[in-house]
Formats: structure tokens, C-alpha cells, sequence
């Protein structure tokens, strides 16, 4: 008998699945880059994807204590990028989430100490281990950032309604330049003082700064309870914020068509009949 | 007599060096003090906006370092406060445009012109930050009462340690409701943490937003309550012995913060 003979084909390498690198970055500090990427992380990771959350802050790291792994975290960015670690043992597994990872920044080192090219390398072999790689950028348009944008070709910009963070956020999309896709989170939008006038809009802020928008936060206490007690809000149910985060993770998955919805405050009507206790709020 | 050089820095962004920066400056010049205000966040200022002086640069502090003006050509007068005046920074350079060196040389110049020179530092300990302090005797380290916030804070006051500068701290936007529910940390637990001496403590309050974006300093404001703060805030700075308003005693404050002090 024989062996039909398949003709000889050369090899072909199946492409390496790659995961998406995607770095959260605002040129303005404070405006909730780490917070975002603790939340948009922890929503895509419920989902079931592989995602690993990358502190880029090198001696001003406040992602593990975000996410509530401060006591776990062994070694460090550094350690991985001057080889005393590998990436496998340098992170830092999720306590709620199984499929989410830590990277964290060294504390005590400066930006200076981090080898751009190094860091690149990086994130393209965190990139073969998971669906997406989060990048959290430090303030600034200094060492940090450059380090940090290098092995993303994804960026978010985290906005606050203000003069000076949408300064900030425009002069950092220019700097990301044309190889990088950007889309928009508007953070810690106060919709009364919209209304008031006493707030840029969403749309003033798009005005200026013209670009694909993922999601709106409003301004709550349970962002700032959940950020010190290390949780994540995106993983609370009950929480509209949590679902607020849950919804820019499914636009960023290609899961969620739907548009961002825009906080709008209670109309009057609505108001009054949560006061009388009313089923409308 | 030479002016008083203090940096407003805080290593997490965001917690209101520039509006602490830009508000402490007008109480000072409202008290007639001679104050010129620093920007040194080369690339992302910020200054500008919320002073609203925004249209009126004509020169800044990179050209001042190269040679291509004079330090007074550079300096934009406040309008509303005839002894103000602001040095902005550049925003198209970036930081590594000036050394610490040359950042120095500017701030000495100014010591001769005016009472206080104030130095809005850049986010980070960077090279921003490091040319932020090296012109400065004093510092002010602005944060709030978030642990992340603390976690920089305390990096940085032991940078600002090695350098021997006195320290002096503002606690910003403080939520006295939340520090009552126990879901923010308290003024004491945030100096106990820090140990450093306390200057101020600022509320969170939503007059700042509209003020900050509008360019005008809330001491601006008639019958202002932030403006009263920042006001208290200047006069202890300006080495007055104003009390921190006690609790437990009746009154405004005491009600407004349900915890130990407040201004």
C-alpha cells in the first residue's frame, strides 16, 4: 500500500496571536489614568480575557495600591528589564480576577534608569502571553511617558472637564502622533454643574480635543472609597460607575456597539420622586 | 532685601499645586507683598490659565534662559493685583531645555525684584521637578487625603529632605463628610503619616472648578470662603501665628469639618 505522498509544501509559521497594547496616558496628572486603568482592566479581565495592567510610574507607583496588591508585589519592572526576574515571576496575580496580572513599577528608582528599547521588548512579550497589555502612564511628557508609549500602538486619554487638563490632553495627542489610535474617557464629569454652566461639557471638551469617545465617569465618593480600599468599582454590580467602566470595556472589545452615554442630572421630576420615595429615580 | 524662594511640589499630579500655587500668590499680593509666580512645568503649563493671563505671554522662561530676552520682559503683570506677576514657562520646548543650574540663575534674578517667588512645580520627580527645587529655599508640598496622593507625597519630601529644604504641607480638597463617614483619612491622619508641619488645609469645594477655569483667583471672589482659606493660609505664611480653627469649638469652620480644624 501506499502512502499517498503529500506534495512538499515549505512550512508556514502560524501567525503569534498578539495581544493588544494600549497605554492610558492625559499629560495632566491626577486626572485618573491609574484608576482607569485599574477599572478598564479588571472589566476586560471578567470577561474572561487574558489582561495584565503595566504601572509605568518608576518611582511613583500607585497601581498596586489601586488594585490592592501592594503586600504581594515581589519584583518589579526593573527587575524583569535588568533580568534579576523573569516576567513570570515578576507578576502579580489578581485576588478576584484570574485571569488579570499586575506588572508594577519599581518605588525607589528613577524614570531615568529605564532602558526605552528594553521597554519595548517588553511589552511585545507581554504581548505574546495576554489579550491585552494596560500601560499606565506617569504625569508628564517627560522620560516616563516616552517609556511608556513606546510598545503601545493603542492610547486612551483620560480627560477631566477642565481647562487645563484639556490643554494638557491635546498637547499629548500630538505628541503620540499618527501611529498610535486614541479615543477618549471624559473622568470626573459633575453633570450639575454642567447644567450650571459652571463645567465644561462633554462636547466642549470634544470640541477641542475631536476624538473617538469611549465612555464618561462621573464624579462619585464610591471611586475614591473603592481606589483606597483597593478595589475596583468595575467589579461592583451595583454600581453605576462600575457599569459606566464595564461598557468602555466592551467598546473596547468590539463587544458593546452602543454609544457612550452622556450623565445627564436627574431631571426635576425624577428627583422629586425619589424624595417621596417614588420608583422613578 | 531678598525675596523668599519656596516650591509648591507634590509628585502625584493633579492635587492642586497650580491653583495652590496661583491662589496663595494673589493672597500674598492682596496683602501688598511683591510676589512673582514661576511656572516651571515646561511644556504643560498651566499657570497661565488659571491666573487668565493666558493671551498676554509674550516671551517665557526658556527664552529668559537662552539669551533671547530680559528676565522683566518676560514677566506679565496681573492685572487685578498691581505687585503680581507671572513667569511662564514654554510650552512647546520640553523640560530638558533648561538645567537645574540655569533654573537657578532665573529664580535669583527674580529675588531681587520682588518679596516671594513661587514655584509651581511639574508633576513627577523628574527633570522638571528637579529644576522646580533647585531654585528654591522652601518647600510647600501639596496632597490629598488619598493613599496614592500620600505615597508621592512622602517620596518626595524625602527628596526635598536630601536637598534640606523646610518643609511645610496643604492638604487639599478635603470631604469632611467623608472623613466623618471614615471614607477619607482625616487631617491628623495625614500628618501623623507625613510628619510634617502642618500650613493649611483646603476643602473640597466645586467654587474652585468654575474659579480655576475662569483664570480668576478665588480670593478674588467677594465674601469667598476658599478665598478666606487661602488668605488664612498667606498671613501663616507670611509668618503670622493664625490658629487652626478648632472643632470643638462653635462656629463655621467647626460645623463645615466635623473633625479638629480646618483652614
Amino acid at each position: 500500500m501506499h502512502e499517498l505522498q503529500q506534495p512538499q509544501v515549505a512550512p508556514v509559521a502560524p501567525p503569534v496571536p498578539r495581544g493588544r497594547a494600549i497605554v492610558v496616558t492625559s499629560g495632566k496628572g491626577g486626572v485618573g489614568k491609574t484608576t482607569t486603568t485599574a477599572n478598564v482592566g479588571a472589566a476586560l479581565a471578567r470577561t474572561g480575557a487574558r489582561v495584565v495592567l503595566v504601572d509605568a510610574d518608576v518611582g511613583l507607583r500607585n497601581l498596586d495600591i489601586v488594585m490592592g496588591l501592594e503586600a504581594r508585589v515581589r519584583s518589579h519592572i526593573l527587575d524583569v528589564l535588568e533580568e534579576r526576574a523573569t516576567i513570570e515571576d515578576a507578576l502579580v496575580a489578581d485576588k478576584r480576577v484570574p485571569t488579570l496580572r499586575l506588572l508594577a513599577a519599581a518605588q525607589t528608582r528613577e524614570k531615568d534608569d529605564v532602558d526605552t528599547e528594553g521597554m519595548r521588548k517588553l511589552i511585545e512579550s507581554l504581548r505574546e502571553r495576554f489579550d491585552y497589555v494596560l500601560i499606565d502612564c506617569p504625569a508628564g511628557i517627560e522620560k516616563g511617558f516616552q517609556n511608556a508609549i513606546v510598545g503601545a500602538d493603542e492610547a486612551i486619554i483620560v480627560c477631566t472637564p477642565e481647562v487645563s487638563a484639556v490643554r494638557d490632553a491635546d498637547r499629548v495627542v500630538g505628541l503620540l502622533g499618527n501611529r498610535t489610535s486614541v479615543k477618549l474617557i471624559v473622568n470626573r464629569l459633575r453633570p450639575a454643574l454642567v447644567r450650571k454652566g459652571k463645567m465644561l461639557s462633554v462636547e466642549d471638551v470634544n470640541a477641542i480635543l475631536r476624538l473617538p469617545l469611549l465612555g464618561v465617569i462621573t464624579d462619585e465618593p464610591g471611586v475614591i472609597i473603592s481606589t483606597n480600599n483597593g478595589e475596583p468599582i468595575a467589579l461592583d454590580d451595583t454600581s453605576p460607575t462600575g457599569a459606566a467602566y464595564r461598557a468602555i470595556a466592551g467598546r473596547i472589545a468590539g463587544t458593546d456597539a452602543s454609544a457612550p452615554e452622556i450623565p445627564q442630572e436627574p431631571s426635576l421630576l425624577k428627583k422629586f420622586g425619589s424624595l417621596f420615595g417614588g420608583r422613578n429615580a | 532685601m531678598s525675596a523668599r524662594r519656596i516650591v509648591l511640589t507634590s509628585g502625584k499630579g493633579g492635587v492642586g499645586k497650580t491653583t495652590t500655587t496661583a491662589n496663595l500668590g494673589a493672597a500674598l499680593a492682596k496683602r501688598g507683598k511683591r510676589v512673582v509666580l514661576v511656572d516651571a512645568d515646561i511644556g504643560l503649563r498651566n499657570l497661565d490659565l488659571v491666573l487668565g493671563v493666558e493671551k498676554r505671554i509674550v516671551f517665557d522662561l526658556v527664552e529668559v534662559v537662552e539669551g533671547r530676552c530680559q528676565l522683566r520682559q518676560a514677566l506679565i503683570k496681573d492685572k487685578r493685583f498691581e505687585s503680581l506677576s507671572i513667569l511662564p514657562a514654554s510650552q512647546t520646548r520640553d523640560k530638558t531645555a533648561v538645567s537645574e543650574l540655569q533654573f537657578a540663575q532665573v529664580i535669583d534674578g527674580l529675588t531681587e525684584l520682588c518679596d516671594y517667588v513661587l514655584i509651581d512645580c511639574p508633576a513627577g520627580i523628574e527633570h522638571g521637578f528637579r529644576n522646580a527645587i533647585a531654585g528654591a529655599a522652601e518647600a510647600i508640598v501639596v496632597t490629598t487625603p488619598e493613599v496614592s496622593a500620600i505615597r508621592d507625597a512622602d517620596r518626595v519630601i524625602g527628596k526635598l529632605h536630601e536637598r534640606g529644604l523646610p518643609i511645610r504641607l496643604v492638604i487639599n480638597r478635603i470631604r469632611p463628610e467623608m472623613v466623618r463617614s471614615g471614607d477619607m483619612m482625616s487631617v491628623d491622619d495625614v500628618c501623623d503619616i507625613l510628619s510634617a508641619e502642618l500650613l493649611g488645609i483646603v476643602p473640597d469645594d466645586e467654587e474652585i472648578i468654575d474659579t480655576t477655569n475662569r483664570g480668576e483667583p478665588v480670593v478674588l471672589t467677594p465674601d469667598s470662603r476658599l478665598g478666606a482659606i487661602y488668605e488664612k493660609i498667606a498671613r501663616r505664611l507670611d509668618g503670622e501665628i493664625v490658629p487652626f480653627t478648632s472643632l470643638n469649638a462653635p462656629g463655621f469652620f467647626g460645623r463645615l469639618f466635623g473633625q479638629k480644624k480646618a483652614g
